[in-house]
């Protein structure tokens, strides 16, 4: 059994009368690529930069692979790479010197430092850049050194907050790759992000944070699931009868079929099964009905998102809220 | 302007510099300098000064007692030999010593010129002119024997002053006034404008998440610094030496170490100003004020032991003026480093207060200095 990375124990954050972070308790064994979920401004950062010793919790507990975030902090920060918007490199130094001072920050014998400083830039296709000033690097490429950078120490956990932010899709598909690389060769990833598409493609885990709580924890199927067990078949078939649309309805585990001519919807129990998608179009075609076009709709962890965090004024309010906060 | 107000109201610090800091400091200038008004103002009026009385003569009494009547010579102490007085020159205990020698009476009563002889605490530049002055004007008053007058057979000739102790040129007074100021000036920046920068830009979070302690970063700053201002005293000497011909009576390491001690000292203050979290350009603010204070009150220009009331008050309590001063006396009198434990008791005792306090308060506002 995976040993715990990451516990926390209603871990909470408070600037004032605001409560940023609010009693949160996790628990993320090793190697496991656990993303935070959540809108600007819901407590994702403040999280991660409490477990990354830069703030202080107002209450509760947190351990970093078996050291307290407060009481060991020293020894968590050795095990610990954050790439984070507030963390940067130094912009008048070149990524080579920047990955040796940190290695040396990091007390790494200079063979090792070496080695794998040569063996990141080679991973990441920086031998050519190694020599230029981060300041002048693109956003892309700073992003890329800053992961570098972060992992120059050989990290058991790895906090990337909002990584793929501003860059291309290209890099940003790579950058996933490597990550899910990383946690498969032990590393302990939490990656931060408000974009609803990124936890499904690659995390193992996602917990849902809104208003400094954590709402939902679960693999992005459960998520999903957790809004609707239903998938949505989308047919367009013009002309449809009465008596077809009835024999419709009498399909197992159709639970809703409405018709609007040309648009067939027919709401299914069991998420992308095939046998219902197969029996409705043929009872159309027995019935000598066209179809132009067949689709299948599952939810997405957006729309679990959106369910779970109490619809979309639910969070234009929330969003409205922290702009007056900032 | 509605926007201007909006953008003010938002920017405490610019408040606090616009509205508070600036008025208050230049109200209290003015009334510093008004403070002094009401007073019959005197340079040398507060320093203790020895009267040495070898003639022990009618004629020498009177002079001590024309120079006590003249309100400039105030603190003026009896009882020194010469040879103590001289010891004590340059030390803080005595800043001149006027030496009545014998025969001064017999001098005058045989129509000669009577001679008194000033010897000047030759560290403190400024003090010669002033002491040289006031004695020169107090000699108006002189009247050394009234049987001189009711006679009429002996005529007054005067008395001549014989100053000795170093006298410097305006340049290597300006030596010490440049370096103090390239000093301050650059470390200041160097390690207040550094952590702001720092942490506007991120790596200051960057090395908080590493292992790194807090007390290592200010001692990896400080250490660099240290070297760029040993860099930056052999730049100015070998320009004045070589390129102005300046003549430095100092032991180079005496001097080096001199110039290092401003240098921590104004380190302490960059990091304890840092910790405030306040931005490059309230840096620049403040270091605008730090200079005028210095220019004002530390000896910069006008020696310390010449200001009055509230101005001496802030140079006493001004460490760096005490820097200037063991500056000074290295540099422009070649005075041993170790014989200047007052003041280096003092600098030492200021650096480690202002590294104490400014860890502390970097520890403590760690949260509030994460980007």
């Amino acid at each position: 059994m995976s040993e715990i990375a990451i516990v926390t124990k209603e871990l909470t954050k408070k600037f004032g009368n605001f409560t940023a972070v609010d009693g949160i308790h996790l628990e993320i064994p090793e190697g496991q690529l656990f993303g935070l979920l959540g809108p600007n401004g819901a407590g994702k950062t403040t999280l991660v930069r409490m477990l990354c010793t830069l703030l202080e919790p107002s209450e509760g507990t947190a351990e970093i692979a078996g050291y307290d975030i407060v009481k060991d902090a020293a020894e968590v920060r050795k095990r610990i790479g954050v790439v984070s918007d507030g963390v940067s490199l130094y912009k008048d130094l070149t990524i080579e010197e920047n990955l040796k001072l940190f290695s040396t920050l990091y007390d790494l014998p200079s063979n090792i430092a070496k080695d794998r400083m040569h063996n990141l830039l080679d991973m990441f296709n920086f031998k050519e850049k190694s020599k230029r000033l981060v300041g002048e690097l693109s956003s892309g490429w700073m992003k890329k050194a800053m992961i570098i950078a972060a992992l120059i120490h050989d990290p058991k956990i790895l906090f990337l907050d909002e990584v793929t932010t501003g860059l291309d899709p290209q890099s940003a598909l790579a950058l996933r790759e490597f990550t899910r690389k990383l946690c498969d060769e032990g590393v302990t990833v939490i990656w931060t992000t408000h974009y609803m598409t990124e936890p499904e493609m690659i995390c193992d885990k996602v917990g849902i944070i809104f208003e400094g709580r954590l709402i939902q924890m679960g693999t992005p199927k459960e998520l999903r699931s957790s809004v609707s067990e239903q998938s949505l078949l989308e047919i367009e078939t013009p002309n449809l009868d009465h008596s077809t649309l009835k024999k419709i309805e009498e399909i197992g585990n159709i639970c809703k079929v409405t018709y609007d001519d040309p648009i067939l919807k027919a709401s299914c129990i069991d998420e992308g099964d095939k046998q219902i998608e197969e029996s409705v179009t043929k009872i159309l075609l027995d019935a000598g009905a066209k179809i132009r076009a067949i689709n299948t709709k599952e939810p997405t962890l957006e729309e679990a998102f959106i369910s779970l965090t109490g619809g979309e004024e639910e969070i234009d309010r929330f969003m409205e809220k922290a702009r007056q906060k900032i | 302007m509605f926007n201007e107000f909006r953008i003010l109201r938002r920017n405490r610090s610019a408040i606090l510099i616009s509205l508070v800091v600036i008025p208050f400091f230049f109200t209290a200038s003015l009334g510093a300098g008004r403070g002094g008004e009401g007073e019959t103002y005197s340079a040398t009026s507060e320093l203790p000064i020895a009267f040495i009385d070898e003639d022990l003569s009618e004629a020498s009494g009177r002079l001590y007692e024309s120079l006590v009547r003249s309100e400039d010579f105030n603190m003026l102490l009896q009882g020194y030999r010469e040879e103590d007085a001289l010891a004590t020159l340059g030390k803080g205990g005595l800043y001149a010593a006027i030496v009545v020698p014998e025969g001064f009476e017999k001098r005058l009563l045989n129509n000669e010129t009577g001679i008194i002889i000033v010897h000047v605490d030759d560290g403190s530049p400024g003090v010669d002119d002033a002491v040289l002055s006031n004695i020169d004007a107090s000699l108006s008053n002189f009247n050394p024997n009234p049987r001189i007058k009711q006679t009429g057979n002996i005529e007054f000739v005067g008395v001549e002053i014989v100053m000795k102790g170093a006298s410097f040129s305006g340049f290597a007074v300006g030596l010490t006034i440049t370096l103090t100021m390239v000093v301050v000036f650059a470390t200041f920046y160097e390690i207040a404008g550094g952590m702001s920068r720092e942490r506007e830009t991120g790596t200051y979070s960057h090395l908080l998440v590493s292992p790194v302690s807090l007390g290592s970063i200010m001692i990896g700053k400080t250490l660099y610094d240290v070297c760029l201002n040993v860099m930056r005293t052999f730049i100015v000497l070998g320009l004045a030496i070589y390129v102005y011909g300046a003549s430095i009576h100092a032991n180079l390491l005496s001097l080096v170490l001199s110039v290092l001690f401003i240098a921590i000292l104004t380190m302490g203050f960059g990091f304890l100003v840092s910790s405030f979290g306040i931005g490059v350009r309230a840096v620049v603010i403040i270091e605008f004020f730090l200079i005028l204070f210095l220019f004002a009150f530390s000896g910069f220009f006008i020696d310390k032991e010449l200001l009055r009331g509230i101005s001496q008050t802030i140079a006493t309590v001004l460490p760096w003026s005490y820097g200037i001063d063991i500056l000074k006396r290295t540099t422009l009198i070649g005075q041993p480093l170790m014989s200047l434990t007052y003041q280096l008791q003092i600098i030492a005792i200021s650096i480690i207060l202002f590294y104490g306090v400014a860890y502390l308060l970097l520890k403590l506002s760690r949260e509030r200095l994460v980007k």
